[in-house]
């Protein structure tokens, strides 16, 4: 079985090519992901939602709504007329444009529905999700503390009917005054109620989100388009006629099997620890964070996916069936498990179906150990996982290499 | 040293080989004669013990190869039809790794391997990759990695095909030397050429069946058709043939501007009926030997060309 690594290992070397393919395509292919995903800027300080207003009202009372929500670092707000903002949005160049129309102010005051709306564009729904969570819960603080001001003076007006009307202007300023004061010290009522404080839990900590999608994404993705490959090495054999000569030596035909596995596991373990060292100098991924958690997950990483390099030699004919067989399954697990979105922008079936994929429990393995910094513990759990599937496939696989692969004659 | 009985094999409906009874010596280089589906490399897939047979008897040294395949291999070195070779190793790594497979110490492999690069003639290509060889060099790599643990038994499925005639006479001769050192060799081809050159005995195989068995004196004295010698002249021969059957013990037919002499050996009485022609005046334009061989042997009994 060595023998048959060693071999192996000594082939893949002297093919230049495929040792750059191997190692260096994933490592262009991080670098490109982690700035996609504005992982190089830093992770630590999220860019502000660019929202569009268009203000029809016009009065003191919704400028100052509009200049509340400027003041938030979440939002970023650009004035514009309604026709040029559905404009922007339909070219792509503006995800949403809140408009307030005419009589906001009114209806605000005399605490009536307001009319105003959001216009989006429903293919960025992730990022509206975003607005969302920013928008409404400023916005309703604002006007509702506008309304229940309202409220409180028709209930003072009506239940001091007999006071002159100087008496309660005076009233009314008083009020008036204790909502500023309230509001200067940041201790509005309304708005503690009723808006949703959003604090970030990792604070100045925050880990590089995007840098950790990148490069647990790619690596995994990659790593199964690599031992794809190499598992069709076995079909190669078949096809060249060595598989047979190798069956004529009085090794057991099974150590061929387990020879391919344990190149490619060793090819997949290399390629992995190459690219996290690569995140590490070059991006400061703190490889070192949970060094002994992060090796259990890549060598269960490397396990899972070597077994699926060879589960699919065995179930293919040809290396041209790998090939296509194996760009199509990697492409749909890498889209469900999490390698080209991140898990947390996924709709709820999806979630479900990345269950299934072996790049779903190693990528959420290395967001245990870089950005939630979980105990060891999660990541064996997520490990022992990795192995399990590993373990099925690999059986699977010995099954069919004894029914299909080891029909040579 | 090696006795098939009865050997049945199929693929599906497809009957390879239906009842094969051959008996091998020690020391015999045996022949598996045949065109391409008549069930030769299935018979060598069989002996090398990759392939099950359905019915049927295997004995290699009083070895039932049902029972113990595994002992059988390590005195078995099989060439097969593919050139099954690493292109990206050298040969010597090609040999080396292959070598290892029957764990062949180090030093003594190097000097083996050594021994077999001689023995091919590729010495001095030893360090190059295979895939800068030509067909015939890597065929006779192909060769010397099965002789790496010195088997008793070697069997080769065609393993000159596709090979120039340098290569062809380095492995005839390397054949030889190993058939002169006591080696058991089983030789399947659709040549009758390499087969005639090389073989002590032959079995001619067609549709799974053994059509005929024997040494290659044995099997042409199956044949019913005779050698003759043709001879063509522009002498009147017809006019001649009172003076031609005294001169001449040989049986003959005449006609315009040929006769046809029957022989039982044409060597020996090629240069006597030439001598006497001669002799009484007939001019020979034209000499035609026609010679009984495996192919017309194969011919007379199946009716179809050896490689058809």
């Amino acid at each position: 079985m060595i023998r048959l690594t060693l071999k192996d290992l000594k082939l893949f070397i002297t093919d230049f090519k495929a040792v750059l393919l191997t190692f260096m395509l994933p490592i262009i292919l991080v670098t490109l992901f982690t700035i996609g995903f504005g992982g190089i800027s830093g992770g630590r300080k999220s860019n502000p939602i660019k929202l569009l207003v268009s203000d029809q009202d016009s009065t003191e009372m919704t400028q100052n709504i509009i200049t509340k929500l400027d003041s938030l670092k979440e939002l970023d707000i650009e004035q514009l007329s309604l026709t040029k903002a559905k404009k922007a949005i339909r070219e792509g160049k503006r995800m949403a444009v809140l408009t307030f129309y005419k009589g906001c102010t009114d209806s605000i005051k005399n605490g009536n529905n307001v009319p105003m709306e959001i216009f989006y564009d429903e293919s960025r729904e992730a990022e509206i999700g975003l607005l969302q969570q920013a928008l409404i819960s400023n916005l309703i603080g604002m006007i509702g503390q506008q309304k229940i001001k309202k409220n409180i003076f028709n209930l003072i007006d009506e239940k001091n009917a007999n006071l002159s009307p100087a008496l309660l202007s005076s009233i009314h300023q008083q009020v008036e005054e204790q909502f500023e004061k309230l509001q200067s010290k940041n201790e509005n009522p309304v708005t503690r109620g009723m808006s949703l404080k959003m604090t970030k839990l990792f604070a100045d900590e925050e880990p590089n989100w995007a840098l950790i999608q990148a490069v647990a994404g790619v690596s995994v993705m990659m790593l199964l388009f690599s031992v794809a490959g190499m598992g069709a090495t076995l079909l190669e054999e078949k096809e060249k006629g060595t598989l047979k000569r190798l069956l004529y030596s009085p090794i057991n035909p099974l150590e061929i099997l387990f020879g391919k596995m344990l190149y490619t596991f060793i090819i997949a373990l290399i390629q992995l620890f190459i690219l996290f060292i690569f995140a590490w100098l070059v991006f400061n991924l703190e490889i070192f964070s949970n060094l002994p958690a992060l090796i259990m997950l890549l060598i269960a990483t490397a396990f899972a996916c070597s077994s699926f390099g060879i589960f699919l030699a065995s179930i293919c004919k040809s290396r041209k069936q790998v090939e296509s067989l194996s760009t199509i399954i990697i492409l749909v697990m890498s889209a469900i498990g999490g390698s080209m979105m991140p898990y947390f922008l996924m709709p709820p079936f999806m979630k479900k179906m990345a269950m299934f994929s072996v790049n779903h429990w190693s990528i959420q393995g290395m967001y245990d150990i870089f950005y939630r910094h979980l105990p060891t513990i999660h990541i064996v759990n997520k490990s022992l996982i990795l192995l399990s599937i590993g373990i099925i496939i690999s059986l699977i696989a010995l099954n069919r290499f004894k029914k299909h692969i080891l029909k040579v004659a | 040293m090696i006795e098939i009985k009865n050997l049945h094999k199929s693929y599906g409906k497809i009957q390879a080989i239906k009842g094969i009874d051959i008996t091998i010596n020690e020391g015999e280089f045996y022949g598996l004669l045949g065109p391409n589906g008549a069930g030769k490399t299935t018979t060598i897939n069989i002996l090398s013990t990759i392939l099950k047979p359905d019915k049927g008897d295997v004995f290699i040294n009083g070895i039932d190869l049902k029972t113990e395949s595994k002992k059988c291999k390590n005195f078995i070195g099989i060439v097969p039809q593919e050139i099954a070779l690493y292109d990206d190793l050298s040969a010597y790594d090609n040999l080396v790794f292959w070598g290892k497979l029957y764990k062949i110490n180090c030093s003594l492999l190097s000097k083996r391997i050594n021994e077999l690069l001689d023995l091919m003639g590729l010495e001095q290509r030893k360090n190059h990759k295979i895939k800068t060889f030509s067909g015939g060099m890597k065929r006779r790599i192909n060769i010397a990695c099965a002789l790496l643990h010195s088997p008793k038994i070697l069997l080769m499925d065609e393993p000159t095909v596709g090979v120039d005639p340098q290569s062809r006479n380095f492995i005839f001769e390397a054949l030889q030397k190993l058939h002169q050192q006591g080696t058991t060799i089983i030789y399947t081809t659709h040549y009758m050429e390499e087969v005639e050159k090389l073989c002590d005995k032959i079995s001619i195989i067609d549709y799974g069946k053994i059509i005929a068995q024997g040494s290659i004196n044995e099997l042409k004295k199956l044949s019913k058709i005779s050698e003759s010698i043709i001879i063509h002249s522009d002498s009147e021969l017809k006019n001649k043939t009172e003076i031609i059957s005294n001169s001449i013990e040989n049986k003959f037919d005449v006609s315009d501007d040929f006769i046809k002499f029957y022989c039982k050996n044409i060597n020996s009485d090629l240069s006597k009926i030439i001598n006497k022609l001669n002799a009484i005046g007939i001019n020979i334009t034209n000499i035609e030997l026609k010679k009984t061989n495996l192919e017309t042997l194969f011919l007379e009994l199946t009716g179809r060309k050896l490689r058809d």
